[in-house]
């Protein structure tokens, strides 16, 4: 070991070792996925899965990362039996590449400050975005999250409100004669987050097997586990 | 002096180290054996023989394929779902209702459809039809439909007669793809009219 | 091996050349302002980690115009410490030990201090431009896409003039730490490439963005920065003690072992992946234990008839705490890679608490020993120039800051999995009740905070007497 270029290309071999087993070869497996189709679940029928984002939750996608969202929040639900994600109704299913295809950049997270929000456009709407962003305190009551005023801009009523103008409980209401209205990074935001679904079973994540039924299937977890191992 | 033995050194000011001629202990030769060989068995167990399609907890591809619904039934009434939503909705709509303002009948409650067996609507599928057509008691003059037969194969149009035959309230039983081969094997011409139809078995 | 080694004693004659490495003769000034900006950036990443802390105090405190709010300030502090501290010191520490090893004076002085310029603008350009929202959104690699090129290339300029350093290197056997600080460098432009064209250039598709997020932050911390660190350790204890290294071949060992499987893995257990290569990640996580235990025997047999005398030194003192924790932090990163507890520690505060308690337990700590033997080496003065009573409270405030950070984070990400781990315990639940180990990390970042200060004003006062000394020279000559 007291060679240059020995060391020079015993380092290279072990860069090049790790670099293939996890740069180049998911490159090959993962890098030519494409659309597919959901799995055939009882009477839901198959469907292209995913379907590319449209452009407002491109433009959101960018200010969740200016922001830093991923800091606090994954974008990614675990399997059934490796944690409790499912459970608590934060997706039908674990997270698959293919869930992925669309995005860009890709901010799965490795924290969960704030809950996990694969599946976030599920679970709310439009209002109930806006107002976690404007006061999130205000949906959960001693939340860590900060609020993101700067959103949002208060300004004169005019002739008629807004129609886009939150709905606030006086604590946070604006003074008389103004309305608080979202700015478009806000409206690109609740767009992203409400284009977050992970829905429709594939391939690789089937369905369990008593979903197997003749009315739709819903987000009903199973009580039992699947026996499947 | 063993030259295994690191030897107690004076400190000279500037005295840059050496190392020492220490081997490396059995233990830890015995450690790193131990540890290669769980290894091995982990991968062997969660590595999913390296296929791209399986995921935790799935151990193998076979395993996810036959957690996938295996139900025939189910897959081939998707398929019949999916070739009649390209090619037939066009005209007969996706509730099956056809369009009667431009010579298109329904299959929904049609009896044509729901006869006994689905032979005749083999032939109507792989060869088309021209001329008039009574269905549910209303005439459909006219219209044409074309030939399937170069489109589809026997499994794909055995599959949408199937699911027309049990979609929309329809009562009818699965149509056999050798149902469907044995009508494309009597090579009939083209086009066929309704006289020519009723002559065929229904079965 | 090398056979000329004879039973007499086995050390190294003293050459003259090595006596001119750090003198003015040899420019000191590039390695000077690697180390000056890396201290300035560990403070204004303690401060930027307060700033993140203080969010769980009072959330709308600082919410106002966002540029303070958590997620900008997370990774501008990821940044500042990773970006502005962590390559900047390990490239100094690596520079130095070559020169003093391969006896040689560093080669291309001024390139190298262009180059820390540059480096340093281009973190401040980033930083800042994180705090204004144009981070990248990937964790270890927050900077913009443009600051990427200057970075690569103020690290070509350094890390060319390392190469020649090296290669001009007396003729002799490589000491460990010469691999160390070699793959080190070696390192780190093939990641950094790696991740600025796959995640930034050219994106690759979907979750392979996330793979090669991760697989760089592994690299980054375990390999790149482990290397650095390792490489200090094993120079200044032997240095100090005045021992050799106990064994060549086990520093081998533990050099290849952590080069291939520190560089696997950093998926978390619940990626969205194909199973293989989340395993293939535990495999390297679990077999790091074989760099870990030996370089603790090998440093244990290595100091073990001098165990009172650890605490004499500052930079010994510094060193050998800051491997002790190198060993912790990668224990628990091994336990917290096998399945049965990743499943209840993934994404909790388990995973903050183990980086940070390797890079500022292990890393910083190892580069503050550092520094304190090689700047008053840089500058012709001995150790006396550093205050002692600086020194003491330098060490005591951010060896407690770093105990009271890391046992609060490692509290509050055990107590996080284990209560969602019921799914009886709702999520909103579980984070108040654990929202008290997580108020005390700010504790924590204010010791470390401290004690940063006291070693930038100690360092100031070893500059100014290297200043007023160089003055008074002149003076005389004059």
């Amino acid at each position: 070991m007291n060679s240059g270029p020995l060391l020079f290309l015993g380092l290279f071999a072990t860069m090049a070792c790790s670099w293939t087993g996890f740069v180049l070869a998911p490159q090959l497996q993962l890098g030519g996925l494409a659309q597919t189709n959901t799995v055939v679940v009882g009477d839901v029928l198959p469907q292209t899965y995913p379907l590319a984002q449209p452009g407002e939750a491109h433009a959101g996608s960018e200010v969740y990362r200016a922001n830093g969202c991923a800091a606090c929040h994954t974008e990614m639900v675990r399997p059934l039996d490796l944690g409790s994600d499912i459970q608590r109704s934060w997706g039908v299913r674990r997270s698959l590449a293919e869930d992925y295809l669309f995005a860009n950049p890709v901010m799965l997270g490795s924290q969960r400050i704030g809950p996990d929000l694969a599946n976030f456009g599920q679970r709310t709407d439009t209002n109930g975005v806006y107002l976690r962003l404007y006061d999130p305190g205000l949906i959960t009551h001693g939340s860590v999250m900060p609020p993101y005023r700067f959103l949002f801009e208060t300004r004169k009523i005019g002739f008629f409100p807004s129609p886009d103008a939150l709905v606030l409980p006086d604590r946070d209401a604006p003074p008389a004669g103004f309305e608080i209205i979202p700015t478009e990074k806000a409206r690109a935001l609740a767009a992203y987050l409400l284009s977050l679904r992970q829905d429709g079973y594939l391939f690789e994540a089937p369905p369990p097997p008593l979903a197997k039924t003749n009315a739709i299937a819903t987000n009903a977890v199973p009580a039992v586990k699947p026996a499947a191992k | 002096m063993n030259p295994g033995e690191p030897n107690k050194v004076v400190n000279q000011k500037d005295a840059e180290p050496v190392a020492g001629r220490s081997t490396v202990p059995i233990w830890l030769i015995i450690v790193f054996g131990l540890l290669f060989y769980w290894s091995q068995l982990f991968l062997a167990e969660n590595a999913g023989g390296f296929n791209k399609e399986v995921y935790k907890p799935y151990p193998s591809f076979e395993e996810v394929a036959a957690a996938n619904p295996q139900d025939p039934e189910a897959k081939q009434r998707a398929e019949g779902l999916r070739v009649y939503s390209s090619t037939c909705a066009a005209c007969h709509q996706a509730s099956g209702l056809g369009n009667p303002g431009n010579n298109v009948p329904p299959l929904a409650g049609s009896e044509w459809v729901q006869a006994e067996g689905g032979n005749r609507i083999a032939h109507i599928v792989l060869y088309g039809l021209t001329g008039p057509i009574n269905v549910k008691g209303q005439d459909f003059n006219g219209g044409t439909m074309l030939p399937w037969r170069e489109t589809y194969t026997d499994e794909q149009i055995a599959a949408v007669l199937t699911y027309i035959r049990s979609q929309w309230g329809n009562k009818g039983g699965p149509v056999d793809s050798q149902v469907v081969k044995a009508a494309r094997a009597e090579a009939r011409p083209t086009y066929e009219t309704p006289d020519e139809l009723l002559k065929i078995p229904v079965k | 091996m090398n056979v000329t080694v004879s039973p007499a004693p086995i050390i190294s004659p003293a050459s003259s050349q090595s006596q001119k490495v750090g003198s003015a003769a040899s420019c000191p000034v590039g390695m000077l302002t690697l180390f000056a900006g890396a201290i300035l950036w560990l403070l204004c990443a303690s401060l930027l980690g307060l700033t993140t802390s203080l969010n769980f105090h009072a959330p709308t405190l600082l919410a106002g115009h966002g540029y303070l709010s958590y997620g900008r300030v997370h990774a501008a502090q990821n940044a500042a410490l990773l970006y502005g501290f962590g390559v900047p010191s390990a490239l100094g520490l690596g520079l130095w030990l070559l020169c003093r090893l391969g006896r040689t004076t560093l080669a291309g002085p001024a390139i190298v201090f262009i180059g820390a310029i540059f480096w340093n603008t281009a973190v401040t350009l980033g930083v800042g431009a994180i705090l204004c929202g144009g981070g990248t959104g990937f964790e270890g690699f927050e900077m913009p896409a443009w600051c990427a090129p200057i970075l690569f290339l103020s690290y070509l300029m350094i890390g060319l003039c390392a190469l020649l350093t090296f290669h001009q290197r007396e003729p002799g056997p490589l000491y460990p730490s010469q691999w160390f600080v070699v793959g080190s460098l070696f390192w780190f432009p093939w990641i950094f490439s790696t991740a600025a064209l796959l995640l930034l250039c050219v994106p690759a598709r979907g979750v392979l963005q996330a793979t090669t997020a991760w697989w760089y932050a592994r690299n980054f911390d375990t390999v790149f920065l482990g290397f650095a660190g390792l490489a200090s350790a094993f120079y200044f204890i032997p240095k100090i003690l005045g021992r050799p290294l106990h064994s060549h071949y086990q520093a081998a060992l533990a050099f290849w072992t952590l080069a291939l499987f520190g560089s696997w893995g950093g998926m978390p257990d619940g990626a969205p992946l194909p199973s293989w290569i989340i395993s293939l990640g535990v495999v390297g996580t679990v077999l790091m234990a074989v760099p870990i235990l030996t370089v603790a025997t090998n440093f244990y047999q290595t100091v073990r008839e001098d165990l009172n005398t650890l605490d004499a030194d500052p930079t010994l003192r510094f060193t050998y705490v800051g491997l002790f924790f190198w060993v912790i932090a990668g224990a628990q990163q091994i336990v917290g890679a096998l399945p049965p507890v990743s499943v209840v520690t993934d994404f909790t505060w388990f995973g903050p608490a183990q980086k940070e308690l390797f890079r500022y337990g292990f890393f910083a700590f190892t580069v503050f020993g550092a520094i304190y033997y090689i700047v008053p080496r840089l500058l012709d003065l001995d150790q006396s120039a550093w205050h002692p009573k600086l020194f003491k409270w330098h060490f005591y405030l951010t060896f407690f800051g770093v105990l009271i950070s890391y046992i609060s984070l490692l509290v509050a990400g055990i107590g996080q999995g284990i209560l969602l781990a019921n799914t009886g315990n709702s999520f909103v639940d579980v984070m108040r009740r654990t929202v008290l180990p997580v108020r005390s990390i700010i504790t924590g970042d204010l010791l470390v905070a401290l004690g940063t200060i006291l070693f930038l004003i100690n360092f100031a006062s070893v500059l100014a007497t290297a200043c007023r000394r160089c003055c008074a020279e002149r003076k005389e000559s004059a």
